[in-house]
């Protein structure tokens, strides 16, 4: 099962916010595996994979910004059309809810890999592994 | 064992009382005609003598004065004895208007320090204690009222003032500091960062604190003994009247004393300036019976409040204030509704937000517009976007409930409102920039 950890950070809008992130990470030298940005009229919320998660969030805390850890599930699949389509027809036929997902760069150039957000992470692990869908782990991601 | 400053006062009985308030008030009402001639003006107006002020009873024949009178006066039109015998100025800030001055002789020092060595040792502080006063000094009455006072009870005193919270917190640990004094949302800073600087109550010696001169919330009160783990009082006072201290809280912890040995209250309709009795809610009005140099008689302080002269558990048999339920300069109407920010407070802190919050008020196609920033709580924070829009929700549903109107609310980042390390600044109203 995936055992990876995605930090997520609240985020004004206003200028200079993503900046002042990105300014954290560089400063305690973490790599950023695979980000989105999800935005309201209010507010934004960051959300990253990252190569050194407890450093990450230790920093991002430490300079005031609301941040939180959740365990997300984080697959690697050919990049060749009708790939995610068979993803989401496994998850769906589970009957698991997707929150939000989103893709990064994979292993290698003929993969790609996705974030995975969904209600029950046990659920659709199971079902992944099922249907033999490849899922990393945080140590996968921080050797990429 | 409730502790005194001066018992004889403070828990006279009623009859000593009143003789000693219409002595003093009989004498006063003579000097303040005699020496100042914007009263004598005002008095004759009303064809009101000294003559006719025998008693307390009387009080009700006197005119009002307001701080559109002061404004008018200023700075010496109210001045009662002259300048060679004041000693000192003290000023109001000056955010609802033009600035007010007030002069005090030795005499109306010393009584206002006694004041605030009342409210000292009613909050359980002795010689053996250390006062760190953390209001700000200078022309505000906040620093140099308690820090008098802390001096006169005999306390070791820190006069910090505001602001450099990592120092006011270093001090605080290295010299044992026990009692605070500072505006409550300091305090409430002040805690918050003792939290982020890894600390715990435990690792100070503070045991209570008195805070005053902005409205905070009995929510506010609990928050802010929690984390810094101290009895919180309430303290009252006015420039006008002489400062922090006009009224103290007690152990009780259920409404302020008043000194009515210096100053008595009564409470009217803010419409009619009818006197209303005991334990209805109305306009704040004080006079100052033995006050020197700017003695103010029915000075409408524009708090809405209510008095109570009911046993109170400490022995003291001072009438009691109960906490002002805003300044009517602090009352926002918004769409023709009555809004305290202390009924946002409320609700923030019920729910479990940080007490830093910023209102926008504007006007928008002739339609009032409330917009409340609220701090995101990191404990709450979520990477899911529809449970913080639901934060959101559930937030503006409170507010509706608490003020009667449907406000929008914004979370914003931790700290991301500023702090305050004096009188807070919580309400930003654009349809004044418009008119």
């Amino acid at each position: 099962m995936s055992d990876v950890r995605q930090i997520s950070v609240f985020m004004d809008n206003k200028p200079n916010q993503l900046a002042g992130v990105m300014k954290i990470l560089k400063e305690s030298g973490v790599n950023i595996r695979a980000l989105s940005l999800a935005d309201t009229k209010d507010f934004g919320i960051l959300r990253i994979i990252v190569n050194d998660t407890d450093k990450a969030v230790d920093s991002i805390k430490a300079a005031g910004y609301a941040a939180a850890v959740t365990p997300v599930v984080t697959i690697s699949i050919p990049d060749s059309p009708g790939q995610l389509s068979r993803v989401l027809d496994i998850l769906g036929g589970e009957g698991v809810n997707l929150e939000y997902l989103y893709a990064f760069t994979g292993a290698s150039d003929k993969s790609v890999s996705f974030v995975i957000r969904v209600d029950d992470n046990e659920m659709a692990a199971e079902a992944l592994t099922k249907g033999g869908i490849i899922q990393l782990t945080e140590n996968d991601i921080s050797e990429m | 064992m409730e502790r005194y400053w001066n018992q004889e006062i403070e828990c006279a009985s009623r009859e000593d009382m009143k003789k000693l308030q219409d002595e003093r008030l009989v004498a006063q009402v003579k000097h303040v005609y005699e020496n100042v001639k914007y009263y004598r003006d005002l008095m004759d107006e009303k064809g009101v003598k000294p003559e006719d002020i025998k008693s307390t009873d009387d009080l009700h024949k006197l005119p009002f004065i307001s701080k559109a009178d002061l404004r008018d006066a200023y700075p010496y039109g109210l001045l009662a004895k002259p300048l060679s015998e004041c000693v000192r100025i003290h000023s109001t800030s000056g955010t609802t208007g033009r600035r007010v001055v007030a002069f005090y002789t030795q005499h109306d020092i010393d009584l206002w320090e006694d004041c605030c060595a009342r409210a000292l040792t009613a909050a359980g502080a002795t010689n053996e204690d250390v006062c760190q006063v953390a209001y700000g000094f200078g022309l505000f009455t906040g620093g140099a009222g308690l820090n008098g006072g802390s001096h006169k009870a005999g306390l070791l005193t820190l006069p910090m003032s505001s602001g450099n919270t990592e120092r006011q917190i270093q001090f605080m640990r290295d010299l044992n500091a026990t009692v605070l004094c500072c505006t409550p949302s300091y305090a409430a800073y002040i805690g918050e960062t003792i939290h982020e600087m890894g600390l715990t109550p435990d690792d100070l010696k503070l045991k209570a604190g008195i805070f005053g001169a902005e409205p905070w919330t009995e929510e506010m009160r609990r928050s802010i003994e929690k984390s810094l783990g101290i009895k919180a009082f309430d303290i009252y006072g006015l420039t006008e009247i002489s400062g922090p201290g006009v009224a103290f809280e007690c152990s009780e912890q259920t409404g302020m004393h008043i000194n009515e040995d210096h100053f008595i209250a009564e409470i009217i309709n803010p419409d009619t300036g009818e006197v209303l009795p005991e334990g209805e809610v109305g306009e704040l009005v004080f006079t100052s019976i033995d006050k020197e140099a700017f003695p103010l008689l029915r000075y409408r302080t524009r708090d809405l409040c209510v008095l109570s002269r009911k046993k109170c558990s400490c022995g003291r048999t001072l009438i009691k204030m109960a906490k002002p339920m805003g300044r009517s300069d602090d009352m926002l109407i918004i769409r023709g509704v009555n809004v305290f920010p202390s009924q946002i407070e409320t609700v923030l802190i019920e729910q479990g937000y940080s007490p830093n919050y910023l209102i926008e008020v504007d006007r928008v196609n002739n339609t009032d517009t409330i917009d409340i920033n609220v701090e995101m709580n990191p404990d709450q924070f979520s990477d899911k976007i529809a449970d913080l829009q639901d934060k959101e929700r559930k937030l503006a549903g409170a507010m509706k409930t608490m003020l009667g109107i449907n406000p929008k609310v914004h979370l914003v980042s931790p700290k991301s409102i500023t702090r305050s390390e004096g009188k807070a600044v919580r309400v930003i109203d654009r349809r004044k920039l418009h008119d």
